[in-house]
């Protein structure tokens, strides 16, 4: 459904907006969902798992910023590409605790976990202004940029538009061939490679492991989970922890990308992954969703941000748009499911 | 004679495919309390229901104090004369006792020309109902801080606060003791004596002699019949109750061999049992005979490590596991169908193939992969083995029958291979054909040598079903009786009566 809508979405900017329907186009639109894309996935596990995590903006953030600050100090101890590395493990480490934590304080003191991400919200916000105190810190390295910003170079004979005229095709399937592709190739977004990879790792998990199929039902109904001898508990905390491994994965590609720890990044990133993951279909009371569909709702909405910006589109419509259209989105999702009922 | 207060006409209430009150035609006299019974499924909660304004019967006439009257909702109940009391209580926890008397109508004063509610007014109307009741309650404490008794209490004044014609009582202690449900025994007589017809609904037999002035009894929808309790005794009540059941019994070859498979010592857990102890031995069916509220569903999930004992012990095959948990006790091969499949046994959001592995992941994957194809197969082998009816096994558990959906929740289950199986009120909502396909199973559990334990309300099922039956209690184990040497109706009759 939400697959067709897409595809329309495509059809119509390709036709109306100059400039959008090209490889290096598409590319950059997966290219910028990458990040935030990373998240979304591990919210998907959260949101099927009947729980949230408001979080990971800032957790985005405190990631980035802590980063900065153990290769600095790191420096003059370690070569820069050992720092990086090491640096990065303990920041993985540092999100997996703060998310096992959350899950932790709610399963042994049922706090929602609405609440306790809210504490983190604000509390590694703080955290991450406190270690760079409200400046960029700027220790990386040049090629640490590739993580997040690099492109995997395609060699120029994989360009179709370098030899389509050798094949004698019409003209305009070869004057498509040239306007699509564009005479210089950019490569693959290196992110994009990163977050198609997380992709099929959650994909895999979610789908075909024991642990997946207990994330659903541990969401759909907890108490029959728990009769059926599943550790919820330990499911919770570990769905909590994924997502915030996975937003401090974000907070380093992000700190790649504008090379610096800055405590101002990522803001209001918590409502774009949590409104992707919904689009996609997942339902906020638990029990049901799929990675599949989360992508396709990432997809969607760097498509329609991406096709405004092409169209000129006043950057304060942009916001009332996408606002309008997560609620039209959700709507018809539910319309049907709501009228089962009565 | 008083003259009647609540009064049928032939009421009739069909609901598709079944009657569920057939022509009942009754009168319930003022100042006095009458006695309604039946067992499971007799009508009894349909007739309440009407009553109570939340379902409307197909024909007939409903009569307070002589007049017609149709109740569309709730509301037009109470203001039609008819107050209720439910089991469950229906009271605000946060809010006073005087709030929760007056909710929706407490009186409110001018003052600065504002409109206010008038507390002192409130807490004086409120406590002069409670003194008039002889309730020992301060209408001014907050109702969380109130005894299970004391809010029945206030429940009733709550009821009683619409000065009704008919005051409607739902198992009303089923959660007291002995001493509480003396107190609420003399309070209801005093509403009795105001002029109150009081509609006592129960299932505690030996109560009766102590409150009820008449008895009412239904079956399979119909008025068997009224009398005066002093005409009453336990033996004609279930006569009536139940009728002419034929015992039928299990299939012969089930013979029970001598090594326990599943031994329980001395379990307790504070106001819900204590200190049962038994035995299940290899290809045995042991059934437990208990009312509503003997403690037999808590027993179970004890046992099963739901909501752990306080105390006691439980080994399955010579073994037993700490912490006391469900997987711990999975493990040790035990299995519990729980007594509400839809809340507790099954994930109504997921489809049957699902539901049936939920107590079986990590062995249903091979090297930490499920595979949508093997559990395809091995989820189609088990709806054949069940007879569980559906189109696909993909298809939303949800929209199985109850039956269907019992038997996803003993298949998954089966599919642990378990030792021991708890079957907690597995026919309740089940019809008659999907009632012996379960019956049939626990059968060819015990050939293959397993252990169940089954727990109904429905007596002539554990007569037919079991080898050996206890009786639970207020919690205790009551005695033992071999299911050849008894009637269902001599069990209920023991069940009942202290």
């Amino acid at each position: 459904m939400l697959e067709l809508v897409l595809l329309l979405l495509v059809v119509v900017l390709a036709v109306k907006a100059p400039g959008f329907f090209t490889a290096d186009n598409l590319l950059n639109v997966l290219r910028n969902v990458s990040i935030q894309g990373v998240i979304a996935l591990g919210m998907t596990l959260v949101i099927v798992a009947g729980e949230i995590d408001l979080s990971v903006g800032s957790a985005v953030a405190f990631a980035g910023c802590l980063l900065a600050w153990l290769v600095q100090a790191m420096a003059h101890h370690l070569p820069p590409p050992l720092a990086v590395a090491a640096g990065s493990v303990l920041v993985l480490l540092a999100g997996a605790l703060i998310g096992a934590m959350s899950g932790w304080l709610r399963t042994r003191f049922r706090v929602p976990t609405f609440i306790v991400t809210l504490a983190w919200f604000t509390v590694l916000r703080g955290a991450a202004q406190l270690i760079t105190n409200g400046f960029p810190i700027t220790p990386f390295p040049e090629w640490f940029s590739f993580l997040g910003s690099g492109y995997i170079p395609l060699p120029q004979w994989f360009n179709p538009a370098h030899w389509a005229d050798s094949l004698s095709l019409p003209a305009w399937l070869g004057g498509w061939i040239h306007s699509f592709f564009g005479e210089q190739f950019p490569g693959i977004p290196f992110p994009a490679v990163l977050f198609l990879a997380t992709f099929g790792v959650v994909q895999f998990l979610m789908n075909s492991t024991p642990f997946g199929r207990a994330v659903y039902a541990v969401g759909g109904n907890a108490e029959a989970a728990r009769l059926s001898g599943i550790r919820v508990s330990r499911i919770k905390i570990i769905v909590m922890a994924t997502v915030a491994a996975l937003s401090a994965f974000a907070g380093i590609l992000q700190a790649s990308q504008i090379q610096s720890g800055s405590a101002s990044t990522a803001v209001g990133w918590e409502l774009d992954v949590i409104s992707a993951v919904i689009i996609g279909g997942a339902s906020l009371s638990g029990g049901a969703g799929r990675v599949w569909g989360t992508l396709v709702g990432l997809v969607f909405l760097g498509v329609l941000v991406n096709g405004m910006t092409l169209l000129n589109t006043n950057e304060y419509w942009q916001s009332v748009v996408r606002g309008a259209l997560i609620l039209a989105a959700v709507t018809i999702h539910f319309a049907p499911r709501e009228s089962q009922r009565t | 004679m008083n003259p009647p207060r609540l009064q049928t006409l032939a009421l009739r209430k069909e609901y598709p495919g079944t009657v569920a009150l057939d022509d009942v035609s009754v009168s319930w006299a003022g100042g006095q309390v009458h006695a309604l019974l039946g067992k499971n499924g007799a009508g009894k909660s349909t007739l309440v229901k009407i009553f109570a304004g939340s379902v409307q019967p197909t024909s007939g006439q409903l009569l307070v104090d002589g007049r017609e009257v149709r109740l569309r909702s709730p509301l037009e109940a109470l203001r039609a004369g008819i107050a209720t009391v439910y089991q469950e209580l229906s009271l605000i926890p946060s809010l006073t006792v005087a709030e929760n008397i007056l909710l929706g109508r407490l009186p409110q004063a001018r003052r600065l020309g504002l409109r206010r509610i008038d507390w002192p007014a409130a807490i004086r109307e409120a406590q002069r109902l409670l003194d008039e009741m002889d309730a020992a309650v301060d209408a001014r404490r907050q109702v969380r801080d109130l005894s299970v008794a004391q809010q029945q209490v206030v429940e009733i004044a709550k009821a009683f606060s619409s000065r009704p014609s008919v005051l409607m009582l739902d198992e009303p202690t089923s959660a007291l003791s002995k001493h509480e449900t003396a107190n609420l025994f003399r309070l209801v007589r005093q509403l009795a004596r105001q002029g109150v017809a009081v509609l006592y609904i129960t299932h505690r037999l030996q109560e009766l002699a102590d409150i009820a002035d008449t008895v009412t009894v239904l079956r399979d929808g119909k008025r068997v019949g009224s009398l005066p309790m002093r005409e009453a005794d336990a033996p004609t009540i279930v006569q009536m109750m139940f009728g002419h059941v034929t015992p039928r019994h299990r299939p012969p070859d089930l013979v029970p061999g001598p090594e326990p498979l599943l031994e329980v010592r001395g379990l307790s857990r504070k106001g819900k049992f204590q200190d049962v102890s038994f035995t299940v031995r290899r290809g045995e069916i042991l059934g437990i005979a208990g009312m509503l509220g003997s403690g037999r569903t808590e027993l179970l999930r004890a046992i099963f490590g739901a909501e752990p004992p306080d105390s006691g012990e439980v080994v399955v095959e010579g073994r037993s596991i700490r912490p006391h948990d469900p997987p711990s006790m999975r493990a040790l091969g035990l299995a519990l169908t729980p007594e509400n499949r839809k809340e507790e046994g099954l994930v109504l959001s997921l489809g049957t193939r699902p539901n049936l592995f939920l107590a079986s992941l990590d062995r249903m994957a091979r090297w930490g992969v499920s595979s949508n194809a093997r559990e395809r197969h091995r989820a189609q082998e088990l709806v054949a083995q069940l007879a569980i009816q559906t189109a696909d096994v993909d298809f939303p558990v949800a929209s199985l029958s109850g039956g269907n959906q019992q038997k996803v929740v003993i298949g998954k289950w089966l599919n642990t291979e378990p030792r021991v199986v708890l079957f907690d009120e597995p026919t309740r909502g089940v019809d008659l054909v999907a009632k012996q396909q379960i019956f049939e199973v626990m059968w060819d559990l015990t050939r293959r040598g397993l252990g169940c334990v089954f727990v109904s309300s429905e007596l002539e099922e554990l007569v037919e079903v079991c080898h050996r039956i206890l009786i639970l209690k207020d919690g205790r184990i009551a005695g033992e009786v071999q299911p050849e040497a008894i009637t269902p109706n001599d069990l209920a009759v023991r069940c009942m009566t202290a």
